[in-house]
């Protein structure tokens, strides 16, 4: 990452996706072909749009995917499938760009450890 | 040529029903409903309870002119009061009802002279009249309540069509009772009319209708009739006998009309269409899903039988119903649903103007797949008003063959026939169930979805 705003637009959308992630999994798991209404849609659209901005073509999900049409109704369960992609790529680009100082994990800007803190990566040693 | 046409439809008004004040009539047969004056007299409108007096005003002037000697000019003024075409209402295939007979009349009338409550009062509520005579049902209840306050109904009508812009003839108007001549008369009106017939129709606001009156001869009969002392043990219990021990104990019928008076509250007008509740949308589409394709057992009659009382539902308001089944004038080709094309969503009013569908039709096939044959057979059909729009209701997706010939019908004729599998009918169901979008959405989906594959 190049600068301290990537972390925090990266910070925001991780935390997006996951409140949307866990919201929509619950409509899901009731009724997971049931459809998500225009304004849910919306802002569901709006949280992929950041994601696709901050996660850049080296981390978005899928190539021929950029956000739901709004005619095309998603139901749930497709939703939920999505946002679960958005989340790891999410947390792969997070992962990538953290390092171990002083027995914490710290954001890497520019190649540097930064006085960011963050969390261990999910899978320690992926990469 | 439309199935099954509607007034408004007619007249180039494309509003459902759902919307409008007053029950649409169909140009070619009855709505199989009526005027209950209970409701009239029931509602907290001034006007409206003002329009109930009218009518018992001139139903009680008969037995004025009962009293008076004048026995002849009140069995006319009933004959002529006991059908009124001009509204359309009742179980008629064509329209057209039939006056009561002069005996039937005399009977009517044989109230005002032999029970004592009448004599001196009148009637609270003319109905109770179905409690007397053999032969006066709902029908003719409504029809005297629609003649006796027709000139109200002129009025009303004119005001509906001159909102809606619906053309209208000046003519004249036979039996129009007059309240203070206290007779009936033909008087010129401005009114709509009968495209084949030509003769005048009148609008009725829907609040007032019902499948059958409030008061009525099978509820008094079940609930408040002493059916043990009008036959005894073994005695057959027939219709007569009970009118006739009614003529002669009229407190029985007093006491049920001031219950039914009591319980006023439960009765509401009976809307001309009712959706099927969310428990038995799904237990019908449960059926459809359990259904094998084919015809062993009749599946195919039940899959069209549930997905006919299934869509209707699940369209309502958007999409009025028109007929099941609907046959063309030959009788050879048979449509299995139609609806009335009534414009007011985005996607329906690009449908007319794109398709020039004024009404829509849906052809319900219980086939694994559907093949060649089908998709020629709805393409014959998608002409006239039906347009070039129709939608396959099956089972499965169409496969490759059959996709790529509707979307050269698309290229070739610009006609668009889009699919609803049980997939789809399972997510129409499920959001007629969770409110979160409209089951409509669903068909515009599968349209969207058909139109971006074809070039």
């Amino acid at each position: 990452m190049d600068t301290i705003e990537e972390i925090e637009r990266l910070e925001k959308v991780i935390g997006q996706l996951q409140a949307a992630h866990s919201e929509i999994t619950v409509l899901a798991k009731k009724s997971p072909s049931d459809m998500l209404n225009s304004f849910k849609l919306k802002m569901i659209n709006k949280v992929l749009q950041s994601s696709n901005e901050v996660l850049g073509k080296k981390y978005k999900p899928f190539d021929d995917f950029k956000q739901f049409e709004e005619d095309e109704l998603p139901s749930n369960s497709d939703v939920t499938m999505v946002l679960a992609q958005y989340m790891e790529e999410a947390e792969r680009y997070r992962s990538d760009n953290v390092i171990t100082a002083r027995g914490h994990w710290y954001y890497l800007v520019n190649g540097k450890v930064s006085e960011i803190r963050s969390g261990p990566p999910s899978k320690v040693g992926r990469k | 040529m439309i199935i099954r046409p509607r007034f408004t439809e007619y007249n180039d008004v494309f509003i459902p029903q759902h919307d409008l004040d007053f029950a649409i009539p169909f140009l070619n047969e009855d709505i199989p409903l009526f005027v209950d004056p209970f409701l009239i007299w029931k509602s907290p409108s001034l006007a409206d309870k003002g329009i109930h007096q009218m009518i018992l005003a001139a139903f009680n002037n008969l037995g004025t002119l009962v009293r008076d000697g004048k026995f002849d000019e009140a069995v006319n003024q009933l004959i002529t009061a006991s059908e009124c075409d001009e509204v359309g209402l009742g179980n008629s295939a064509t329209r057209h009802g039939k006056r009561i007979g002069e005996k039937c009349a005399k009977d009517v009338l044989s109230l005002f002279q032999g029970i004592p409550y009448y004599m001196e009062n009148g009637f609270r509520h003319f109905e109770e009249i179905q409690l007397f005579v053999d032969d006066i049902g709902k029908d003719r209840v409504s029809d005297i309540a629609c003649n006796f306050m027709k000139s109200f109904l002129i009025d009303y009508t004119h005001q509906e069509c001159t909102e809606l812009g619906i053309a209208m003839r000046i003519g004249i108007v036979g039996s129009v009772f007059n309240h203070s001549e206290r007779k009936f008369e033909n008087v010129q009106a401005e009114l709509p009319v009968h495209p084949e017939t030509e003769k005048p129709l009148l609008l009725v606001p829907k609040r007032w209708l019902r499948h059958v009156p409030w008061i009525n001869y099978d509820s008094y009969f079940r609930d408040h009739c002493p059916q043990d002392d009008i036959a005894h043990e073994g005695g057959k219990l027939d219709k007569v006998k009970v009118l006739t021990y009614n003529r002669e104990n009229y407190g029985l019928i007093d006491s049920f009309v001031k219950e039914k008076e009591r319980t006023v509250d439960d009765c509401e007008c009976d809307p001309l269409f009712t959706q099927i509740p969310i428990i038995s949308a799904r237990r019908k589409f449960a059926q459809i899903r359990k259904l094998p394709t084919g015809k062993d057992e009749g599946a195919d009659i039940k899959y069209e039988r549930s997905v006919g009382e299934l869509l209707p539902s699940l369209l309502y308001p958007f999409l009025d119903f028109a007929q099941e089944q609907a046959r063309t004038d030959d009788g050879v080709s048979i449509r299995d649903l139609i609806f009335y094309n009534s414009r007011n969503h985005d996607f329906l009013k690009e449908i007319m103007d794109d398709y020039g569908s004024r009404q829509i039709t849906f052809e319900i096939k219980n086939v694994e797949k559907i093949n060649r044959t089908h998709v020629d057979q709805l393409n014959r059909y998608l002409q006239d008003d039906l347009g070039k729009f129709g939608v396959f209701i099956t089972r499965n997706p169409l496969k490759k063959a059959e996709l790529k010939r509707t979307i050269n019908l698309w290229s070739g004729q610009r006609k668009s026939i889009v699919t609803l599998t049980d997939a789809d009918i399972g997510q129409m169901v499920e959001v007629f169930d969770s409110k979160q979008r409209h089951p409509i959405d669903l068909l515009i989906r599968s349209y969207v979805l058909f139109r971006r594959q074809c070039p």
